[in-house]
């Protein structure tokens, strides 16, 4: 009772300065906030640099498509063994005494037929990547439909999506994905995407309906049921929107956890089939050459943790700047 | 509550069946079965594709296929794979290696996670949570796959190599020091001053120990010895009874004392009878421990007491079993290793073939072909339950009705057990039961890096040869256990929440 | 829940309509049966003594100062009233006499339970007393109980954390204390899970969790903001009840003007983390000394008199205590606010012809005698002069509006 709202306000004289009064209330929007947030979780911003450098690296060094790249090797081509095809790559600054910084011929080495390991890798990265994105982007895609739908409507159309998502959950990931890939992934690397994609939406869908079954009980989406919207424009109107975060922080975590998917059905042989090849491929290619190789086995492996870890730190900022007081976790 | 668990069981077995079909569907439809026959010479050809198919029933439609094999799973035949094996036999060698690796796995995960997420939501901010929080990022983002093969690098080839000559480099010992300082000195919320002699001590210990037992080659030879076994069982003691009613001298303390003065005891009066026993003795034995314990719990608790004292009475007894089952396995290590050429640490298969020794020698080499796959298995789940319990810590921590807890006196090991532990363990429940799914999963890749002809083998190899029934096989067993899984999760989340159970 | 009091449709009604409503009711209905004037006088017996506490919270943006020298004393069968804005520091502040608050803040200052130092005890002898001898009742009783222990768990733990005695004779307190506060079939009631009870029955429930140790403090922050009109009444009620039953000071926090006046022999009246007003509550009531307890009392709607009269709420919104403006932290809200009041930060003194009980020792630092009526502010000579000092800081704020709107 004691509390006056903010409308109250401008009854205040306009010539004392709120800032000299310790009372500066700088409005903010909603966006601008996130943004703030986001860009104070050092994790985060560390995990965009490297993901930034890991995609850079990765579409500069060989190419991709249009973009013409400045490696001059590429990933089948074979070259006599320098140095019995360990890296050449140098990170121990001169004045340390180290050899230098430098690339070198092979940064990351030669397999043991004589093809450069860096460009194999960056081909690999690619692949790995582009699967990833759209793993990530059809999954939550789907996810979100399916856990919209499932929580705004009652009855029939709830059950049967819930009880759809029930069986897919009873299904492990690893064989669903497994047989997916093998009945139709295995033409290119775009269809192998749409199909994982199509077989991990299942926990965006129980994130999503949560928070739709909490926010169809709402006053706004009251409003615009008792004016006759139609049920799909308040879906994608009015929920959608606001649970926005939610959506964004799936995406991030769908597609780190596709990059390790990708990379496992990959190392089992069900993943990216020859002449394509991904991260996970190249390590399955060359684990038996751990012991006398092991650059062999690091490289890959290396750029899949980087490349999954900056995304988790990506969705952890995210989540933190979208729903600071909000303490859950991926589940 | 019945009522609830009859009506999700049923549920479950519903979505279950559905499941089968829609799996055997895309099982029988991986692609053509007869792909490699059409290689034969012709003048094998005919005869082994009109074989396989009748065995594959190749000529009947998918549903019929799928209705045939639904009915022999319901008397209990799981049928045979393409080339005629009987697919119960496979799945009988296969299962039980799977069971326990997921298990151990499950059940370490759980546990460890819970712990070390709970012990860093109370030491919220401090070094050793963000450790752990950065640790986990880490562990969700490491290919499984990639950490196998590492630890099979690593943990099994070289280590075998190290174990004939098992001693450390002193950067190893300071390394290793120097982390132990770190975790304990960051477990204590005190000032600077008690936290940098905590780093100390833990640190000067380890590295004494590590330099003692690097020099004697204890690696090579393990033991714990009386005297080890007496100061760890106190040690557990007096933790236990802390941990339920404080330190100090009370009835709750001074039946735990004795019962690890009981468990030293039956240390050296045991020793005649463990030279091979079976694990029905074990197991015999373990209840007496629990028998006696509880006797001694009750009594020495008396009235005011008891409900602190039997806990801690029983937790002490078996923790010193435990201790001691440890000392007696380790001591048979030295022979173990000579008998299996000195390479205890397997790298293929989930047991050395043919191997005959004693229950200590069996037991070492499931341990040393199990402690590696179920390391790398540990590292899928561990993460999710340290953040999750984590998480959850701190949210329950928050909680008005710990602040209660805490205004009516109760001291701080009390709140956090009684109030705040035993609602944050509400949504793991939940957690356990997704998680079973990528913990199998996480298992078949494990096998294939291990080399186990075990469930992950019956699938890739089923996948790959187009035949749907050891797929099946392998459905049957893991959508079973996640069944199973969502069930005791339903259960357990009732017991703990009554407002589910009352409702 | 088969345990609902029965409601009122018409209080219901009110509670959901205009919150102010409902509050002025609430006030009115504080005066039905068992009244402040029914209860047992204070005794001398001084019990609690707070000097000079100060809270700081340290974070991202800077230190949070949450109370910035508090100073009261309470006896027992007292009623203090602690009233203030959100963020007037009256919670943090109690809640640093319980020692309740996260390990990150800075508390400073005394706390004397019977002249022992609270905040200089080792934590163990700290716990000791919480609980025991200083209890607490909270805000909101649907959340203030664990949903997984029975209530009686819930009570005998209370009793045996502090005392050993057999679990038998911890519930058989229990159930007395049950039905000391009016829980009807007690022993029914002892094996029931929170869930099952009505949110008046749970504060019933906590206050006999509070009382069940016979503590010489109870604090109640704000007991009975959480629950429906009815109820509240009956809180309070109990509340008095109860602190005759046990002879115990009670300190009740609250924003609500209304409580207060039915339940405090004593107010004081915190802004922006200082004590500003304090003094027997007819006093701090009917002659106001501070233009914030006077803007406080303005904004109850009327009960008498001239109803078309509009209600004048304060304008602006309490300071950051971040960043605290220099002076007296009311300035930008104040009507009467002069340059004085920019520069310098009043201090708490009596007001003219403030009386103190006879025989009471003056407190070291500022709290002056039990009784005594003081207040903060440079202006407080024109507010006690004023008739009526709601009357005058409305005209006046009326005046200061227009000035500023012709400008």
């Amino acid at each position: 009772m004691v509390q006056p709202t903010p409308a109250a306000a401008p009854g205040q004289t306009p010539g004392t300065s709120d800032a000299a009064q310790g009372m500066n209330v700088k409005a903010r929007t909603q966006t601008q906030l996130v943004i703030r947030r986001f860009l104070r979780h050092r994790g985060a911003i560390a995990g965009m640099a490297l993901l930034f450098f890991v995609i850079a690296l990765a579409v500069t060094s060989i190419g991709a498509g249009p973009i013409p790249g400045w490696w001059d090797k590429n990933h089948i081509g074979t070259a006599d063994l320098v140095n019995g095809g360990r890296p050449t790559l140098g990170l121990w600054p001169g004045f340390l005494g180290g050899g230098g910084v430098h690339l070198g011929e092979h940064p990351f080495g030669q397999d043991n037929i004589g093809r450069d390991y860096f460009a194999v890798v960056m081909r690999g990265t690619q692949v790995s990547l582009v699967i990833a994105v759209i793993v990530g982007v059809v999954a939550t895609a789907v996810g979100t439909v399916i856990g919209a739908v499932a929580g705004y409507f009652r009855g029939a159309a709830e059950a049967t999506l819930m009880r759809a998502t029930d069986l897919m959950i009873t299904i492990p990931t690893l064989l669903f994905a497994a047989m997916v890939a093998v009945m139709w992934g295995n033409q290119n690397i775009v269809t192998l995407g749409l199909v994982l994609g199509a077989v991990t939406w299942t926990q965006t869908a129980r994130l999503v309906r949560g928070e739709v079954l909490a926010l169809r009980e709402k006053e706004f989406v009251e409003a615009a049921r008792s004016v006759g919207t139609s049920a799909a424009r308040i879906i994608f109107k009015h929920l959608l929107p606001n649970v926005i975060g939610i959506i964004v922080v799936s995406v991030t975590l769908a597609i780190s956890s596709a990059i390790l998917l990708e990379s496992a059905l990959s190392f089992l042989g069900l993943g990216v089939q020859a002449p394509d090849t991904s991260l996970g491929k190249i390590i399955n290619e060359y684990r038996t050459a751990m012991m006398t190789r092991p650059w062999l086995f690091y490289w890959p492996g290396a750029f899949i943790i980087a490349t999954a870890l900056s995304i988790n730190f990506i969705g952890d900022g995210l989540r933190d700047a979208f729903d600071p007081r909000q303490n859950r976790v991926r589940a | 509550m019945l009522a609830f668990i009859t009506r999700r069981l049923v549920t479950s077995v519903l979505i279950f069946f559905s499941a089968t079909f829609v799996v055997y569907i895309m099982a029988a439809n991986l692609g053509d079965p007869l792909a490699d026959l059409r290689e034969l010479p012709p003048q094998d050809r005919e005869a082994a594709i009109a074989d396989r198919t009748e065995r594959m029933n190749l000529d009947k439609p998918v549903v019929a296929r799928y209705f045939l094999w639904l009915g022999g799973v319901l008397t209990g035949d799981l049928g045979t794979n393409r080339v005629g094996q009987d697919v119960n036999l496979m799945l009988e060698r296969a299962l039980g290696a799977t069971l326990q690796l997921v298990l151990a796995a499950t059940v370490l995960s759980i546990v460890i996670g819970v712990g070390i997420g709970v012990i860093s939501a109370l030491r919220q901010y401090s070094a050793l949570d963000l450790g752990v929080t950065f640790g986990v990022f880490v562990c969700f983002s490491l290919p499984v796959f990639w950490v196998a093969t590492l630890l099979k690098q690593y943990g099994a080839i070289e280590f075998n190599d190290w174990l004939a000559d098992p001693s450390l480099a002193w950067w190893v010992i300071g390394l290793i020091a120097l982390f132990m300082g770190a975790v304990f000195s960051s477990l204590l919320v005190t000032d600077r001053r008690t936290r940098l002699m905590a780093f100390g001590v833990a640190a000067a210990v380890t590295a004494v120990l590590l330099a003692v037992l690097s020099a004697t080659a204890w690696f090579a030879d393990p033991g714990l010895g009386p005297i080890v076994i007496g100061l760890t069982a106190g040690a557990a003691a007096v933790g236990f009874a802390t941990l339920f009613s404080g330190l100090e001298w009370n009835p709750t303390m001074k039946a735990a004392a004795i019962c690890a003065a009981l468990g030293l005891v039956s240390h050296f009066a045991l020793l005649p009878f463990l030279d091979d026993p079976t694990w029905w003795f074990m197991g015999l034995l373990a209840l007496l421990t629990v028998a006696i314990c509880w006797a001694v719990g009750y009594f020495v608790g008396g009235e005011l007491y008891r409900r602190s004292a039997v806990p801690v009475s029983i937790l002490t007894g078996l923790f010193t079993a435990a201790v001691i089952f440890v000392d007696r396995m380790l001591q048979s290590f030295a022979s173990f290793s000579e008998s299996v050429r000195g390479r205890p640490i397997s790298t293929i298969g989930a047991s050395t073939p043919n191997y005959s020794g004693s229950f200590w020698d069996h037991g070492l080499d499931s341990f040393g072909s199990l402690i590696l796959p179920t390391m790398a298995l540990l590292l899928i789940s561990l993460a999710s339950y340290t953040r999750y319990s984590r998480a959850s810590m701190l949210e329950v921590m928050n909680q008005d009705y710990v602040r209660t807890a805490r205004a009516k006196g109760l001291p701080e090991r009390t709140v956090i057990l009684r109030h705040a532990f035993r609602n944050g363990l509400i949504p793991i429940t939940t957690l356990v039961a997704f998680d079973i799914g990528t913990v199998l999963g996480g298992a078949v890749i494990i096998e294939t890096v291990f080399g186990w002809r075990a469930m992950g083998d019956l699938l890739i190899t089923g996948i790959n040869e187009r035949d749907p029934n050891p797929v099946m096989a392998f459905f049957l067993v893991a959508g079973t256990a996640i069944v199973v899984f969502n069930m005791i999760a339903d259960i357990v989340y009732a017991y703990l929440d009554p407002r589910i159970r009352l409702s | 829940m088969s345990m609902n009091t029965p409601i009122d449709p018409s209080a219901a009604l009110a509670t959901s309509s205009a919150a102010t409503d409902a509050l002025a009711e609430s006030a009115e209905e504080v005066h039905t049966a068992y009244t402040l004037a029914d209860s047992k006088p204070p005794l001398d017996e001084e019990v609690l003594r707070v000097e000079n506490l100060t809270v700081e919270f340290p974070t991202d943006e800077g230190s949070v100062k949450a109370v910035r020298g508090v100073s009261y004393t309470v006896r027992a069968r007292e009623v203090l009233g602690i009233v203030g804005e959100s963020g007037s520091g009256k919670s943090v502040s109690s809640m640093a006499v319980m020692g309740l608050l996260p390990r990150s803040a800075r508390v400073r200052g005394r706390v004397l339970y019977r002249g022992q130092d609270l905040l200089a005890m080792r934590p163990k002898q700290q716990r000791s007393l919480r609980g025991r001898k200083i209890a607490m009742v909270f805000q909101d009783p649907m959340t203030s109980l664990n949903p997984v222990h029975t209530v009686g768990d819930q009570l005998a733990e209370a009793v045996l954390a502090h005392e050993l005695v057999p679990r038998a004779k911890a519930m058989a307190r229990a159930k007395e204390m049950l039905e000391l506060v009016g829980i009807p079939q007690a022993d029914r009631r002892l094996r029931a899970y929170p869930h099952e009870f009505s949110g008046g029955m749970r504060q019933r429930v906590v206050i006999a969790m509070a009382i069940i140790n016979d503590p010489d403090v109870i604090i109640a922050d704000e007991p009975t903001t959480a629950l429906d009109v009815t109820v509240q009444a009956q809180i309070l009620e109990k509340l008095l009840e109860v602190k005759d039953a046990v002879n115990a000071a009670v300190v009740m926090i609250t924003h609500d003007l209304g409580v207060i006046a039915g339940m405090a022999h004593r107010t004081l009246v915190m802004y922006a983390g200082k004590p500003v007003e304090i003094g027997a509550t007819d006093e701090v009531f009917y002659r106001p000394h501070m233009p914030y307890t006077a803007g406080l009392l303005g904004s109850i709607p009327s009960m008498e008199g001239d109803r078309t009269e509009r209600l004048r709420p304060i304008v602006g919104t309490p300071p950051s205590l971040i960043h605290l403006p220099q002076g007296c932290p009311f300035t930008p809200r104040c009507p009467l606010a002069t340059d004085e009041c920019r520069e310098n930060e009043p201090e708490l003194l009596p007001v003219p012809g403030a009386t103190g009980k006879a025989g009471d020792t003056p407190a070291p630092s500022g709290a002056g005698p039990i009784g005594e009526h003081r207040a903060a502010c440079h202006h407080s000579d024109r507010l006690g002069a004023a008739e009526d000092a709601t009357v005058f800081f409305r005209t006046e704020a009326e005046l200061r509006a227009e000035r500023e709107e012709g400008r």
